[in-house]
């Protein structure tokens, strides 16, 4: 297997954009470009994630991204796995260069769907759950995952001011970040006094809904040393899947897939949780957040509301989760989400995440998954 | 009728159709067509009565179109009893969590526009 880098990366701002959802998929793509120090003709493919193109009237974008780059006989392949489109991107670009079929891969995220409005997407959303059983009987995903937290409080020690404080924490991250949607300072109080979206999870609970786009260089580490510049290996990478309706689980606070892609990742990679410096992890609502870290191995089931008791997640603590802001304050444009974490730790690892830089981190951990967990991907980056 | 037609009338009628593995007795939501634990494709219709207990929900203020009129409701997933299969289904008239404490009496009482219909028992 071809050991696989990640040489330059670039997304737009994430939040509620203007431009077309051509023009923000080719602004991150060119960012990319710029970062790695190539040209586009240096790009063999491209791997494009998005959900609902359909939005803003362009689907099948890969062939008009390669068009607008100067290199429409290059292939592409769209991608879409729900919320976890991205990682899923990142994945079939890592293997086909780990495979040896290509040496310089572009894989770049996308959504714009802010312009449709909340019934809109909380609608067309609830199409990612088993809809026969789940969205046929008025599932939101805000209630698919209160859901979670509810059989959370049930069965564990933690309150709802618990989830309240992984949105603080993630709002003060992402007030360190400059293309985070939201740059607001909150605290435990705003999120227990904002509205409920689905009991009892409440608005500061839940990730926006974002338009962005993020893109990132795959390459082979023969390209990468022949074409300098910033660079870092992708050490491990793992998918998994979970029954797709939560009725099916055998736990109702696990998500499957998380272990199941995170094992093959440690694995791939030698590594264990107590290896990894950061993690951007999949907070879509801070219920997510406690569950993905226990099931990432980061601390025992049913611990993880105790961690963030403890301050133990913030960044530069224990292990920062989410210094970007994750997907609570950076933002969810869902097909770009599993991107631009790889992003995140590309500048984590080389020096350029500014003010929210975790000190001395080598090593960084990507999560991502579609729906409630159905689908997921987990890749470990080093740096060189 | 298809598969989920089956579920759909098996519902109105109060009842669950399920799916028993004739290879290993595993049982399965009739949407299955191949047995989660063996893999084998044989299976046996079990009609299970659809009473069970609340084994977590949501309530739901902010609706997907077609459910506004409906809000605040209940989307419950429900253990059904004498099994380890859960159901998921539509809870009309729930609140506040006082409404609907965790481990409650519940039943399938119907199928319509919005989805399985489970009520308190």
């Amino acid at each position: 297997m071809e050991k696989v880098c990640v040489l330059g990366a670039g997304s737009t701002k994430y939040g509620k954009l203007s431009d077309s959802i051509a023009d923000i998929t080719t602004q991150a793509s060119v960012a990319a470009i710029e970062s790695a120090g190539i040209g586009p003709k240096d790009i063999k493919a491209s791997y494009i994630s998005n959900v609902f193109g359909v939005a803003d009237r362009q689907v099948h974008i890969g062939p008009v991204l390669m068009s607008r780059l100067g290199i429409p006989e290059r292939p592409s392949l769209s991608i879409e796995s729900a919320c976890g489109s991205g990682s899923v991107a990142f994945r079939e670009a890592f293997a086909n260069i780990a495979a040896g079929f290509y040496d310089c891969l572009l894989a770049t995220g996308v959504e714009k769907v802010t312009h449709t409005g909340t019934e809109w997407t909380t609608t067309y959303f609830a199409y990612c759950s088993d809809f026969f059983y789940e969205g046929q009987a008025g599932a939101s995903f805000p209630g698919l995952f209160a859901s979670m937290a509810r059989a959370y409080l049930t069965e564990f020690d933690a309150t709802e001011e618990d989830f309240a404080k992984v949105a603080v924490k993630n709002h003060d991250n992402g007030l360190l970040n400059p293309k985070a949607h939201m740059h607001k300072k909150i605290t435990v109080d705003d999120v227990m006094k904002s509205a409920v979206v689905a009991s009892p999870l409440k608005l500061f609970d839940c990730c926006p809904f974002s338009d962005g786009a993020s893109s990132v260089i795959l390459c082979s580490e023969k390209f990468a040393k022949e074409h300098g510049g910033d660079y870092i290996e992708v050490i491990g990478s793992g998918r998994g899947g979970s029954p797709a309706a939560l009725q099916g689980r055998e736990q109702l606070t696990t998500i499957p897939s998380t272990k199941i892609a995170s094992e093959a990742a440690y694995k791939m990679a030698g590594l264990t949780p107590k290896d990894i410096d950061f993690a951007e992890v999949h907070d879509c609502f801070t219920i997510a957040e406690v569950v993905d870290t226990e099931d990432l191995g980061f601390f025992e089931k049913g611990q993880g509301v105790q961690a963030v008791r403890e301050d133990r997640t913030k960044l530069n603590s224990d292990i920062s989760i989410n210094p970007s802001g994750g997907l609570k304050s950076k933002g969810h444009p869902i097909g770009a989400t599993g991107i631009g974490q790889v992003v995140e730790v590309y500048d984590q690892l080389t020096g350029k995440a500014g003010e929210r830089t975790v000190k001395d981190a080598k090593i960084g951990l990507t999560h991502n998954f579609g729906a409630t967990g159905a689908s997921c991907a987990v890749h470990i980056f080093q740096s060189v | 009728m298809s598969v989920e037609e089956q579920v759909i009338e098996s519902a109105k009628q109060g009842k669950l159709l399920t799916h028993k593995c004739t290879n290993c007795g595993y049982l399965h939501l009739s949407t299955a067509y191949y047995c989660l634990k063996c893999g084998s494709k044989g299976f046996e219709d079990v009609l299970l009565e659809g009473t069970g207990t609340i084994a977590t929900y949501t309530i739901i203020t902010v609706a997907p179109a077609g459910f506004e009129k409906y809000t605040p409701y209940a989307f419950v997933v429900m253990l059904l009893d004498n099994s380890q299969l859960r159901i998921s289904g539509f809870m009309a008239g729930i609140a506040t969590p006082a409404d609907l404490p965790v481990g409650i009496k519940a039943k399938i009482t119907g199928f319509d526009e919005r989805g399985i219909i489970i009520e308190k028992q």
